[in-house]
């Protein structure tokens, strides 16, 4: 579904992202670890384009999407993306945020945007906030609401960056249960998170990234039980406690 | 407000006439009657002396009209300008954001005054004899003071687009909305909210500014005021008081026109407000 070949990105002098490259076939659920600043958010933002890479290849479904003649606004509609400020729309009520995308990029009509933004909203526990602005509901919620947000769009994949780590501990475990009933449903997702126990539980495959490059990957109980790089086991380590 | 909150219901709006604006706008009439009470008692003026408006009447209704005129040509046009060149000053063309730059640069230096005499003097001068009028000079006087306050609003603009959190423009484009679409739907809701106060600033300004017109001979309130009051002082035997009520009565007609437009623009502040995010009160 997502493929990433070689991707290289240079920010001025940094040198963020050294040839990246993974595969995350359909349905699959792609945990990505790493220390900050290691280039995780840059792979995201450039497999829906929001960042361009330097070189190397990004394909979805398929397509090699990072070409001129490939519209960034079609790779977008592809793949959805939840950031860690949740960047709702100020201005929007929840349901007006969710219906955004399909009214003004799939030329939806305002009726049947609204019943699938209510539905999408009721899916992630929301229904009750339809009418609450970003700035009356918590950050779990917020959360949700981006999430409904992007499903909107009936993507074909889905990009998490660090979906829980602006968040109250309190409010985690809604967007993991929501994050995880999307996996269970098939959703090919790639997520960037710290969460231990949603990447051993719903992660098929876990990713380190260090310093731009892929230093190791495998399942979870390799990854967190059994690292085979030194700085793969230090960082994890860390995150374990 | 709370029980709509709790209860989710749709966001009542503001209707154009609620009881607070009503009770506001009583509030300011009482006050300038007061004031001009006090005025006539303390100056020992009658504002309403028939023998001064038998000679006033016609030239403070010409100018008012004249006045309202030259404001629905400049504000419209420096609302415009200044919003573009707001835009263009954080436009990812880089080569749009250095002019205008300068454009401000410039703007804010000059006195309007000095803007307005050197367009009328430059622009009829650079066209052929045949199209050279009074209308022509004072009709690109009048552009030129637009020009001058979109300078300042192209700040206020400027600073209204940046106060948008970047991540804002992020999210639109990820869900696959075209710059233009973004700057529509999610940028621009935002930033005009953040603009609406200084905006209202600029404008009120910007309509005391037109009677800075009257410089190369503009038909308006303050001109023909301006006129009369010579007039009166070179007739033997008139009464110099009545000078006050010519200058109270141009007063009032400059604090009505820019009490009407900060009172629209109040409005306009009522209506795009967001629950959540109102001011805080300290």
């Amino acid at each position: 579904m997502i493929r990433v070949v070689g991707v290289h990105k240079t920010f001025g002098p940094l040198h963020v992202l050294r040839g990246i490259t993974l595969e995350v076939p359909k349905g699959e659920a792609l945990v990505i670890i790493g220390p900050s600043g290691s280039g995780k958010s840059t792979l995201l933002r450039c497999i829906n384009l929001l960042v361009e890479p330097d070189a190397g290849s990004v394909f979805i479904d398929g397509v090699h999407v990072n070409r001129p003649e490939v519209s960034a606004e079609w790779v977008r509609q592809q793949v959805g993306m939840v950031f860690q400020s949740f960047n709702l729309f100020t201005h929007l009520t929840a349901l007006q945020n969710v219906m955004l995308g399909p009214v003004r990029v799939k030329g939806m009509e305002q009726e049947a945007a609204r019943v699938k933004a209510k539905q999408l909203l009721a899916r992630v526990g929301l229904a009750a906030k339809a009418e609450a602005y970003p700035a009356e509901l918590s950050g779990g919620q917020q959360q949700r609401v981006a999430i409904a947000r992007a499903l909107a769009m009936d993507p074909k994949a889905m990009l998490f960056d660090e979906p829980t780590s602006a968040l109250d501990p309190e409010y985690i475990r809604e967007v993991l249960d929501v994050m995880t009933a999307l996996a269970r449903e098939g959703m090919t997702m790639i997520v960037v998170t710290h969460e231990m126990g949603f990447a051993s539980n719903v992660a098929s495959r876990i990713v380190f990234i260090d310093a731009g490059i892929v230093l190791e990957e495998g399942h979870p109980n390799q990854i967190f039980g059994n690292p085979q790089q030194e700085r793969t086991r230090t960082f994890v380590s860390k995150i374990l406690r | 407000m709370a029980t709509e909150a709790a209860t989710g219901q749709t966001v009542s709006r503001p209707g154009i006439v609620s009881l607070g604006s009503v009770v506001r706008v009583a509030e300011t009439i009482v006050g300038a009657v007061l004031l001009i009470l006090i005025l006539q008692w303390v100056l020992e003026f009658e504002i309403a002396d028939p023998r001064l408006w038998s000679i006033y009447w016609r030239p403070f209704t010409d100018g008012i009209v004249g006045s309202l005129g030259y404001i629905a040509l400049i504000l419209p046009v420096s609302v415009l300008m200044g919003f573009f060149l707001g835009w263009a000053r954080i436009s990812r063309f880089r080569v749009l954001a250095w002019p205008v730059a300068t454009y401000v640069d410039f703007f804010r230096g000059v006195p309007p005054l000095v803007i307005v005499i050197f367009a009328s003097l430059i622009g009829p001068s650079l066209m052929p004899e045949r199209f050279q009028s009074r209308t022509l000079g004072l009709t690109l006087a009048a552009l030129a003071l637009a020009f001058h306050s979109a300078a300042y609003q192209a700040e206020i603009f400027r600073a209204g687009f940046q106060s948008v959190h970047r991540g804002q423009l992020e999210a639109a484009q990820a869900l696959g909305l075209k710059p233009l679409q973004a700057m529509r739907h999610v940028v621009l809701p935002q930033a005009f909210r953040l603009s609406l106060p200084p905006l209202g600033n600029e404008l009120a300004v910007l309509i005391k500014d037109t009677s800075l017109l009257s410089a190369i001979g503009a038909i308006d309130i303050f001109g023909l005021s301006q006129d009369v009051q010579q007039q009166l002082i070179f007739t033997p035997g008139s009464d110099l008081r009545w000078l006050f009520i010519i200058w109270t009565a141009v007063a009032l007609v400059y604090f009505v026109m820019t009490y009407a437009m900060t009172t629209i623009l109040a409005y306009l502040e009522r209506r795009v407000r967001v629950r959540g995010l109102e001011t805080m009160s300290i």
